[in-house]
């Protein structure tokens, strides 16, 4: 009984001495930004739409059930980038880093859906797959106070030549610096990342064959792209297998 | 035989080892043969005595007998014939492990298993994810690859270990001769020894190996060194004669493996092989086996009792895992981890770790392990049985009193003693040193003189020995006196007489007379004396004085001690002038009427160092028994004078004698101490030996045969005791293996015993026993830490495990990091305990017992528990510092560990790459 009774007690102040800890610990953190940024000084690549299994996308361009989930997953993330979504974002200067530090309230800047062109869902619904295009969009990690400098913009090669033209919106992959820095989920609520059209044009010989491509970020010397460890620093590889 | 008995406080006097029992053990033995009970039970009867009776069959008995002759010896196809039969004359060798199985052995043993389980686990894991094609396949096999590597690098450690230990038959084996000189076809031919069969006729001489037990049909001068066998340092003479029942006292049988010193003689072969004494105590030593250490046992123990929990907690996991569909591999996952978490893999190594390192601090204090476990059973012990020896004693006779003046006198008895103490003044002082340092014939070996006197070798027996260190030491230069008073006649002792006498002119030059000095068993000298010296006065020796004599005799031999009696005569110089020629032979001289001058006695005292460690044993809660071959009385002193028996406590015969009762009355439960005699324990039955040990706090066995050692060891064994024994003759060595830690003497011990043995003593000492004790309670105390370390440790890693697969959040730490701590902390912990000074734990045996090693595995849990608890807070802590709060990371451990998702959303909106 007694022994019951000491054990009660015993877990009952460890519990308390848990909560109480993790309460103190967590008083001690900013809900602005993290206590420390070290880990993640460079950011990495990652597409949308993303297949559940790996980074594969396999499709029969002519049954829509076969990229229906694809075309969803994009309609779905573009749905933020509205222009219904944005009417509190502002227009920012192009090409320069929008330093917002001093400012108490963050504004966002806006990303225009009409510039991803033929992958903005607004031309063509399928965002091409039906017509062997496909749209595969390339987006950069948010990462907190991330000031990327030079012309940061996104370049894929496909593993083999012939097999794939690739066209970049906005034009050559460039990626703004006006979206830069961000300044975290609770300071800057209405952010958007800048995104990048990858439209591929599938050679009609390279159907029912698996194109690897890889997206690597280029311009920005302060923007890592070539980590051994780490595959999807500053770059993505995917493939992309078409059928008729 | 009654007469012998009366002269016990004399008889035992050359040399220190007790080789007098047989007298007694005769009249026991008719005693036996009356009552009819001779016969025992085969399996006892190697424990008690050896059933031969070669030794009484004369030699025509034996030519029938083995079918032989004394003149042709058997023929060759007779002899091939019994070899066929019997085997070769070798002693059988141990059945050995190979090498390869005794490393298997270590590799699947204990916690290993379970790890090779493991290791084929993430193998298979590896293999099936490799086919399917996941990237973290690789991440499996290098799990397998690192459990696999600690199996074996803890393996080859064990291995290493165990193979230090070294084989008991091996010192067995190194005693076989070689060649044999045998009669057969009536000619004389070299054999191998192994080549011999029983009838064989073989002739040894001096400086050979017996090449089996032999019958001797004839000797000259033979003297064979039986030390191999029975301890007994001095070389027995052997003869043709049938000098007693016991085959092993009897003179006309030669034993297998002993050595002829000098002389000739030939026999007939009676035992061959196995069927020798030796052999007989080798297959004894070899059969009674090697008990399991308390240690060793509770390891087991745990490792079953961990093992088990392991198992059930993983599959538990595994089914609440495939229950929660997780995939059945990545369950099989979490099942290794669980199991890694939880197996200690590193304690074995620590155990050992911590026990070789207390065998060398042991090795430093003069006790050497051999067997490591024996460190650890060395703090369990909770019985000693110690020879006296050598062991409690300086194994070196000392005069202890003196009686002179009507007065008893105490001389110093310590190892390193340089003045006496005692009252020198007066005058019959200055006559009994003359006549114990004239009469006399030790003499120190030459060019010792910068050596203490008591380490200075002597050539003389025991108690001449005593006499001259003992002289030297009070009057300085004795064999200059020696010179100054030269002697003229002599006649040394012998065992008729019971005296020893001498004749010397005196040192004064105007005294022209001869001074004849005797000394002798002090009935006798009384008896030729017929004045007494009183305060350097001669007195009539009337009754009175007779009766202060006798006082003081029995006193002095109550005690246990040796007494001489010292007396003297001026011989008148008109009977014996200048030119006298003392004849020896006729005794032209007075040998009665002399003056008597004073009694000396000697024992071989404790070293002084032993009834310190005799009371640290017994508030360590460690009974101390002592078995000796001695005389009851001279044991019952020395158990007195070190505190086996305190001063308190009586025997049967004492409660007895004080309230003047037949020893039949005497309420057995009333006396705390007993002097059990070798005699009556041969006719104990087990469970009369069970109520002396239960009854009795201390115990005395005294006039104890070497056999009689493993019947007192396996009675204390049945006390549920933990028996430590020393012992340091070939036929201690069942006693010493039969033992929880058998202690052999480093000085006095023959190659077997130390063979036998798990401890060697480098100094004989016993309070080297009690310091090993306290090691090894130093041990047991670091190991219970370490093991409570370890769990503590495990639960700690086990708890994130859980939590990882319940409540799914990202893993805390991995299997391969788990292994690494345990390796890591397993080894370098004890090495830090084992450093540490505490309080000795000796003082308190209760808190040192063996079940507390393990006792609840609630404090264990409770502090794992604890640890945990902190380990998360800090898990929790990092995470959230670097932007993941505790509410992100419940649940997310798919999303987590999913390759294919590179933009994990912190709580502040970050995106991470896996």
């Amino acid at each position: 009984g007694l022994i019951l009774l000491f054990y009660l007690v015993f877990y009952g102040f460890l519990a308390a001495l848990f909560t109480f800890t993790m309460w103190v610990m967590l008083q001690t953190l900013s809900s602005d930004i993290p206590k420390y940024r070290d880990r993640i000084s460079s950011p990495g690549l990652m597409i949308s739409p993303k297949p559940d299994t790996a980074l594969e996308f396999y499709f029969n361009r002519s049954d829509s059930q076969s990229y229906a989930e694809y075309v969803t997953t994009l309609q779905n993330f573009l749905e933020s980038y509205n222009d219904s979504k944005q009417s509190q974002n502002i227009d920012c200067t192009r090409g320069k880093i929008f330093d917002q530090s001093e400012a108490a309230v963050k504004k966002a800047c806006r990303f225009n859906l009409s510039d991803l062109g033929q992958c903005s869902g607004k031309e063509d619904p399928n965002f091409g797959y039906s017509k062997g295009t496909p749209c595969v969009l390339v987006k950069m990690n948010r990462i907190i106070g991330l000031k990327p400098e030079g012309e940061p913009h996104i370049q894929c090669t496909p593993k083999e030549e012939g097999m794939v033209t690739i066209n970049y919106f906005p034009p050559n992959g460039a990626m703004d610096l006006m979206y830069f820095p961000y300044y975290g989920k609770s300071l800057h609520a209405h952010y958007l990342q800048p995104l990048v059209a990858v439209q591929l044009a599938i050679a009609p010989n390279a159907t029912k064959e698996e194109i690897a491509i890889e997206c690597k970020i280029h311009g920005s010397p302060n923007l890592k792209n070539q980590d051994d460890r780490d595959k999807f620093l500053g770059r993505i590889a995917f493939k992309v297998m078409m059928s008729e | 035989l009654l007469q012998k008995r009366s002269d016990v406080y004399s008889v035992e006097i050359y040399g220190t080892k007790d080789l007098h029992k047989t007298e007694i053990e005769y009249e026991e033995e008719k005693h036996k043969d009356q009552k009819g009970n001779k016969k025992q039970k085969k399996a006892e009867d190697l424990k008690k005595e050896l059933d031969l009776d070669d030794h009484r069959l004369s030699t025509s008995e034996l030519e029938m007998k083995y079918g032989t002759s004394i003149d042709k010896g058997l023929s060759s196809a007779r002899a091939a014939e019994i070899l066929a039969r019997d085997g070769p004359n070798a002693l059988t060798p141990p059945k050995a492990t190979p090498e390869i199985v005794k490393f298997l052995k270590q590799m699947i043993g204990g916690f290993s298993i379970l790890l090779w389980i493991g290791a084929g686990f993430s193998w298979i894991s590896f293999g099936i994810q490799l086919a399917q094609g996941v990237d973290s396949a690789f991440d499996n096999l290098y799990l397998g690859v690192v459990l696999a590597l600690v199996v074996i690098l803890t393996g080859i450690f064990a291995y290493y270990q165990e193979a230090k230990s070294t084989n008991i038959m091996a010192s067995f084996s190194k005693m076989i001769p070689q060649q044999a000189l045998v009669l057969r076809d009536a000619e004389k031919k070299e054999l191998p020894a192994d080549q011999l069969v029983v009838g064989d006729i073989v002739e040894i001489k001096g400086g050979d190996r017996i090449p089996a037990d032999i019958r001797l049909i004839f000797t000259q001068g033979c003297k064979v060194d039986n030390s191999s066998l029975t301890g007994e340092s001095e070389p027995q003479s052997r003869s043709c004669d049938f000098t007693h029942e016991n085959p092993l006292e009897t003179r006309n049988i030669a034993f297998y493996s002993t050595t002829c010193v000098e002389g000739t003689a030939t026999g007939i072969v009676i035992n061959t092989g196995d069927r020798t004494i030796i052999g007989r105590i080798a297959s004894l030593a070899s059969g009674v086996g090697n008990e399991k250490t308390p240690i060793a046992i509770e390891i087991e123990h745990f490792v079953y009792l961990v093992a088990g929990v392991a198992i059930s907690i993983g599959v538990l996991f595994f089914i609440i895992s495939v229950s929660m569909r997780y995939k059945i591999l990545d369950s099989i996952i979490f099942l290794i981890g669980i199991i890694v978490a939880n197996v200690p893999e590193g304690l074995l190594a620590t155990v050992t770790v911590s026990l070789s390192l207390t065998a060398k601090r042991m090795a430093k204090k003069n006790c050497l392990v051999k067997n490591l476990e024996a460190v650890e059973t060395l703090g369990s012990t909770s019985i000693i049985c110690s020879d006296k020896t050598g062991t409690l004693t300086q194994n070196r006779m000392t005069v202890a009193h003196l009686w002179f003046d009507n007065q008893i006198y105490s001389a110093d008895t310590s190892e390193d003693q340089t003045t006496q103490p005692f009252d020198q003044s007066s005058p019959s002082w200055t006559a009994l040193s003359k006549i114990v340092t004239l009469c006399n014939r030790a003499e120190f070996r030459p060019g010792q003189e910068n050596l203490p006197i008591m380490k200075r070798v002597v050539v003389g027996d025991a108690s001449e020995t005593a006499l001259l260190k003992f002289s030297e030491v009070i009057l300085g230069d004795v064999m200059s006196i020696r010179a100054q008073n030269r002697k003229v006649a002599e006649i040394p002792f012998n065992s008729t007489n019971k005296f020893q006498l001498s004749i010397h002119e005196t040192d004064d030059p105007q005294d022209k007379r001869f001074l004849l000095v005797m000394k002798g068993a002090p009935e006798r000298i009384l008896e030729r004396c017929s004045t007494i010296m009183i305060n350097g006065k001669e007195e009539p020796l009337d009754s009175e004085k007779a009766e202060a004599f006798q006082t003081a005799y029995m006193e002095l031999g109550g005690m246990g001690e040796r007494v001489l009696g010292f007396c003297h005569l001026y011989l008148p110089e008109n009977e014996f002038p200048e030119t006298f020629q003392f004849d020896t032979d006729s005794m032209n001289f007075p040998t009665s009427n002399l003056c008597f001058v004073g009694l000396l006695s000697m024992i071989d005292p404790p070293r002084s160092t032993v009834p310190d460690a005799v009371s640290k044993c017994r508030s360590a809660g460690i009974k101390v028994i002592m078995v000796t071959g001695d005389h009851p009385i001279t044991a019952k002193a020395i158990a007195k004078s070190v505190g086996i028996i305190s001063a308190t406590s009586e025997t049967v015969e004492d409660i007895a004698k004080r309230l003047n009762i037949p020893v039949e009355q005497v309420n057995r439960r009333e006396a705390t101490a007993a002097v059990v005699n070798g005699m009556e324990l041969k006719d104990m039955s087990s469970e009369q030996l069970d109520a002396i040990l239960r009854e009795h706090a201390e115990i005395v066995f005294a006039r104890t045969s070497p056999q009689q050692k493993l019947i007192i060891v396996e009675g204390c064994q049945r006390q549920g005791a933990v028996v430590a024994v020393t012992g340091d003759g070939v036929n201690d060595s069942p006693a010493l293996k039969k033992a929880d830690i058998g202690i052999a003497m480093g000085i006095a011990g023959s190659d077997a015993a130390k063979n036998a043995a798990d401890m060697v003593l480098l100094d004989d000492n016993f309070a080297s026993i009690v310091t090993g004790v306290e090691e090894g309670r130093l041990i047991f105390d670091n190991l219970k830490k370490t093991i409570a370390y370890t769990l503590t440790k495990n639960i700690a890693e086990l708890c994130p495990f859980l939590i990882y697969i319940i409540a799914s959040i990202p893993m805390p730490i991995g299997t391969i990091t788990i292994l690494f701590i345990d390796l890591g902390t397993d080894i370098v912990t004890p090495k830090l305990s084992i450093y540490l000074q505490y309080v000795s734990c000796i003082q308190h045996i209760a808190q040192c017992s063996l079940n507390s090693v393990f006792p609840h595995s609630c404090p264990f849990v409770s502090a794992g528990i604890m640890q945990s608890v902190g380990a998360f807070v800090t898990y929790f802590t990092v995470y959230a510092e670097q932007g993941f709060l505790p509410t992100t990371l419940l649940g997310v451990r798919v999303n987590w560990e999913n390759n294919a998702i590179n933009d994990f959303e912190d709580s502040y909106g970050q995106q991470w790459v896996k």
